[in-house]
């Protein structure tokens, strides 16, 4: 086992309120892990500290990258990206106007480092639009290939939201509530497609999730956050059977 | 001569009838196109030759501009300062180094040469002007953008106003005169109108060819995904605040080429060039014509100056055209985002449809089809002005 | 600083202060606007023309009555508002570019405006005479300036104290601070927004109509007047806060002596020092040199 994804006491105060506290974990490659808390747990400030978008107050993030733990933590968004941390979102955020091929050109311009490349024509790279071609089989989105994502369906566009994630060819990706908004035949799909995107490639998944038949089917791992701390981490079963994860659930529900 | 005029003509035709039967492919429109421009300036008449010189100049500076807004989702109102910045690179120029230039390269040559090396001058002046201007500005969004760019304008317009050692000359401006020029003999003179027509068209025709491959490269690619989301572009690696600045100085350099050009035309490097009304020209013209359309600055600029040559006809209106301009825009904006360039598109797109039922079923098809489109289009305006009543009371 | 303002006479600082009143009373309701409602409203020099031209129209043509005309050319500034707002910028809200494609559609009428107004008083320059009460002139120390100039200063004073007021103490002024702090609270809490976004539109076209009406006399009325305005409307909201009044006030003050006393000691730059002024507030503090709304 390789750990590609390290924090260590990563706290964030907003004001009075510390959302995420001393949060230390070590993502293992082997394993895909959830990370689940109830609302307001700080998930989202956590995922936001990892990918650069907030400035941790205190802590150290380090990924993994040309064999070695580097230090990442006060890299900007997109530095982050570079080297090898992806993620998406919970609210789906992806190029609307564009058709869906572009969207996944603009993740291999990025990945690529042509960004400036004024001269060739967007499209013409070989090599990038096979992987491009690879990457729209493998998600179910060929036939979607020439549409705009903003004439697509809910839940095709989820499925876009992960190809985009995955075109930059991360080390870790980050799935950021992969099945909100769903119905439970597209929540099914999303989740055989997460099993074979795991197969399929080489990157470690962290997952944060809500829906917890989702949780248990794709996790070797749960951490549960609870107020911005690490409530309980270990095996899905293991987790879940902890009474202070139920209570930690229930007290939110009774609110 | 009349043979050659009428080989030409007649291979024109022959070219037309090919086109019309044969389907008009890109080729073929651009060639027709090309043609077309060549042709217009020897038969068309002294003004509308100038005020199509004009039209191509507006053209350029508001593809340019909308490589920012349109492309890249930045609304500058203050891109008349590289406007301005251009016309005073080559009047500055002309004014301090036409001597020099004439004694090394002889009295003959020496307009033309000026010209060249002016414009070259011009167009590294804009550029180390909106390499730091950018730098700033990049640093906001959306509508701090928008003021800060404005705010850069006026300055560059106050600087001018100012007359700094004498350069500028203050509000009166520099004239800008382009001499006889002469090579091997033949004398030609650069500020000739139909002259500098070709020079005109040969300058923005190249500029729109260069930025059309700038939106169609991988560079293009990046800035429309930072449009749509510039949060989700970083995610991938995309360096926002970096590529956005590339954008606003590759903008400001072809902007900077329309002020070369419009101080030749207009004879004069005026600090009118640098206010914020004529910023406001470039707005209008591509949201006129349509952002998300490469076409739409070019169609909105042409809409622009013959709207106003139109309307200039009646007296009674003349005076007034701005209104129409307004009206034009405020409507655009609420009711049609996609412009004149997307109505043509849509046009288009129908007259291709109705051409398919007549191939089909005859005149009968055609009718039929083009009725139960125009119903179609009637339900959908009132199912979605029922939807926007809902939208409000919500 | 008393060695520096020595050589300034008090008839400047007194034009300076009462074209930073005039300045105030149209960026005021600028900043309110944007505030709320997140519009920047380029129309906004267009509607205190207006102002000008209905106190000009009511006190010359209508009724010899300045006052009447003042508060009529207010009102009527604010409907025309009411208008702008309900018809073409409150469909814009929903939009992901709202705020560009609101800014473009107030352009759009500054064009209309502008026509509108040539269309129907001319293209020359009328002067409106100050009301007989305050036609007469004060010296103080050498210096003669109209009593009228001294009038627009308190008048804008009294403005922004009533505003202060409304802001603070009232019930609507109180709906409007928590809408403009969070609008989408504002809403689940039962607060009507379309209908309030309205009202403060009103109000701040109604302060626009006013500071027209109210500084006709002091100024040349013609179609030039609201592009002029404008931007020296912009510089001042942005150096005091976008949604700051107390900010306005100092903007407005700051730019107002800049025009007045600016030339007599620094004859290079004064047209620039206000653009230059924007430009380092919008970079090292963009949201103005004072806080929000009515802090």
């Amino acid at each position: 086992m390789t750990v590609v994804l390290q924090t260590d006491g990563l706290t964030r105060q907003f004001g009075q309120l510390t959302a995420v506290d001393g949060v230390s974990l070590e993502i293992d490659d082997e394993e895909v892990t959830s990370i689940i808390g109830p609302n307001g747990a700080g998930k989202t400030t956590f995922y936001n500290l990892l990918t650069g978008v907030l400035e941790p107050t205190s802590g150290a993030i380090r990924l993994r990258s040309d064999g070695e733990l580097r230090e990442i933590t006060d890299d900007p968004p997109h530095e982050v990206a570079r080297r090898g941390l992806s993620r998406s979102y919970q609210i789906t955020n992806v190029f609307e106007g564009l058709t869906v091929r572009e969207n996944l050109r603009v993740a291999r311009i990025a990945r690529e480092g042509r960004t400036l490349d004024f001269r060739s024509r967007a499209g013409s790279n070989e090599a990038a639009n096979e992987q491009i071609d690879w990457l729209l089989e493998l998600t179910n989105l060929a036939e979607y290939a020439d549409t705009e994502c903003d004439e697509l369906s809910h839940g095709e566009k989820r499925k876009v939201e992960i190809a985009l994630a995955l075109a930059i060819e991360p080390t870790v990706f980050l799935l950021d509530e992969p099945t909100a908004g769903m119905n439970p035949t597209e929540t099914r799909k999303i989740v055989s497609l997460i099993h074979r995107l795991n197969d399929e490639i080489d990157a470690t998944f962290v997952v944060t999730e809500h829906d917890m038949d989702v949780v248990t089917d794709i996790s070797d791992r749960i951490v549960v956050l609870a107020d911005g701390a690490v409530l309980a981490e270990g095996e899905p079963a293991e987790v879940l059977a902890d009474e202070r994860v139920t209570e930690a659930y229930l007290g939110s529900e009774a609110l | 001569m009349s043979t050659h005029d009428d080989s030409v003509t007649s291979r024109i035709g022959e070219f037309t009838r090919d086109a019309v039967r044969n389907g008009w492919t890109r080729e073929r429109c651009v060639v027709l196109l090309s043609l077309g421009l060549l042709l217009f300036g020897v038969v068309a008449p002294s003004f509308q030759i100038y005020l199509f010189t004009e039209f191509l100049i507006i053209a350029l500076f508001a593809l340019a501009f909308n490589l920012l807004y349109g492309y890249t989702g930045l609304l500058s109102f203050g891109h008349a300062m590289f406007l301005a910045g251009g016309s005073y690179g080559l009047a500055i120029f002309l004014q301090e180094s036409e001597p020099y230039v004439s004694n090394v390269v002889g009295a003959g040559p020496a307009p033309l040469v000026s010209w060249v090396l002016g414009a070259v001058f011009a167009v590294s002046l804009v550029i180390a002007m909106a390499v730091p201007i950018g730098w700033l500005s990049v640093r906001l969004e959306e509508i701090y953008f928008a003021l800060i760019t404005l705010a850069f304008g006026m300055l560059v317009y106050s600087v001018i106003i100012q007359n700094p050692q004498g350069l500028t000359a203050g509000s009166d401006g520099i004239n800008v005169l382009l001499g006889v020029t002469e090579i091997g003999g033949a004398e030609f003179r650069l500020g000739d109108r139909q002259i500098y027509y070709y020079l005109t068209l040969g300058i923005v025709g190249a500029s729109t060819y260069g930025i059309w491959r700038i939106v169609n490269s991988p560079f293009g690619t990046i800035c429309k995904s930072i449009r749509e989301s510039p949060e989700r572009a970083a995610a991938l690696g995309v360096d926002v605040r970096f590529h956005r600045w590339m954008t606003f100085i590759v903008s400001a350099a072809f902007v900077g080429i329309a002020g070369v050009l419009i101080a030749g035309l207009s004879n004069v490097a005026s600090p009118y060039h640098a206010h914020w009304s004529e910023s406001a020209t470039a707005v209008v013209a591509t949201v006129i014509g349509g952002a998300t359309y490469f076409a739409g600055p070019i169609i909105g600029a042409f809409v622009y100056l013959y709207a106003r040559w139109g309307i200039s006809r009646y007296p009674a209106l003349e005076a007034h055209w701005e209104f129409f301009m307004g009206v034009l825009i405020i409507l655009v904006v609420l009711y049609f985002k996609v412009g004149a360039a997307g109505g043509l598109y849509m046009l288009r797109t129908w007259l291709l449809d109705v051409q398919a039922a007549y191939r089909r079923g005859g005149a009968n098809a055609a009718v039929g089809f083009v009725r139960e489109s125009a119903t179609n289009k009637l339900r959908r305006d009132s199912d979605a002005s029922e939807s926007d009543t809902g939208g409000v009371e919500r | 600083m008393i060695s520096t303002l020595s050589f300034v006479s008090v008839s400047d600082l007194v034009i300076g202060l009462s074209l930073g009143s005039r300045l105030f009373l149209i960026a005021v309701g600028l900043s309110l606007i944007f505030g709320v409602l997140g519009v920047l409203n380029f129309a906004h020099g267009a509607l205190y023309m207006i102002g000008a031209y209905l106190a000009l129209a009511f006190t010359t043509q209508v009724i010899d009555n300045f006052w009447i005309g003042v508060v009529a050319g207010a009102i009527g500034v604010g409907v025309i508002g009411v208008l702008i707002e309900v018809g073409t910028i409150r469909p814009l809200y929903d939009r992901v570019e709202a705020d560009l494609d609101q800014l473009i559609v107030t352009f759009g009428f500054v064009l209309v405006i502008h026509e509108v107004v040539r269309f129907v008083w001319g293209s020359q320059p009328y002067s409106t005479p100050a009301p007989d009460a305050l036609a007469f002139s004060v010296s103080v120390s050498g210096s003669t300036f109209s009593a009228y100039r001294l009038f627009v200063i308190v008048a804008a004073l009294v403005v922004m104290a009533a505003l202060w007021l409304f802001i603070r103490r009232t019930y609507f002024g109180a709906l409007v601070r928590g809408t403009s702090s969070d609008r989408e609270m504002a809403s689940m809490l039962g607060v009507d927004v379309p209908r309030l976004y309205t009202g403060v539109f009103f109000l701040g076209s109604f302060l626009a109509g006013l500071g027209g009406a109210l500084s006709a006399p002091l100024q040349s009325t013609s179609p030039a007047l609201g592009e002029q305005v404008i931007i020296d409307a912009f510089i001042i909201v942005v150096i005091g806060g976008l949604g700051s009044m107390f900010g306005a006030f100092v903007g407005a003050m700051f730019v107002g002596l800049m025009q007045a006393i600016g030339p007599s000691f620094i004859a290079a730059g004064h047209i620039a020092i206000p653009f230059l002024a924007m430009v380092l507030v919008l970079l090292v503090r963009p949201e103005g040199l004072f806080g929000g709304l009515g802090e």
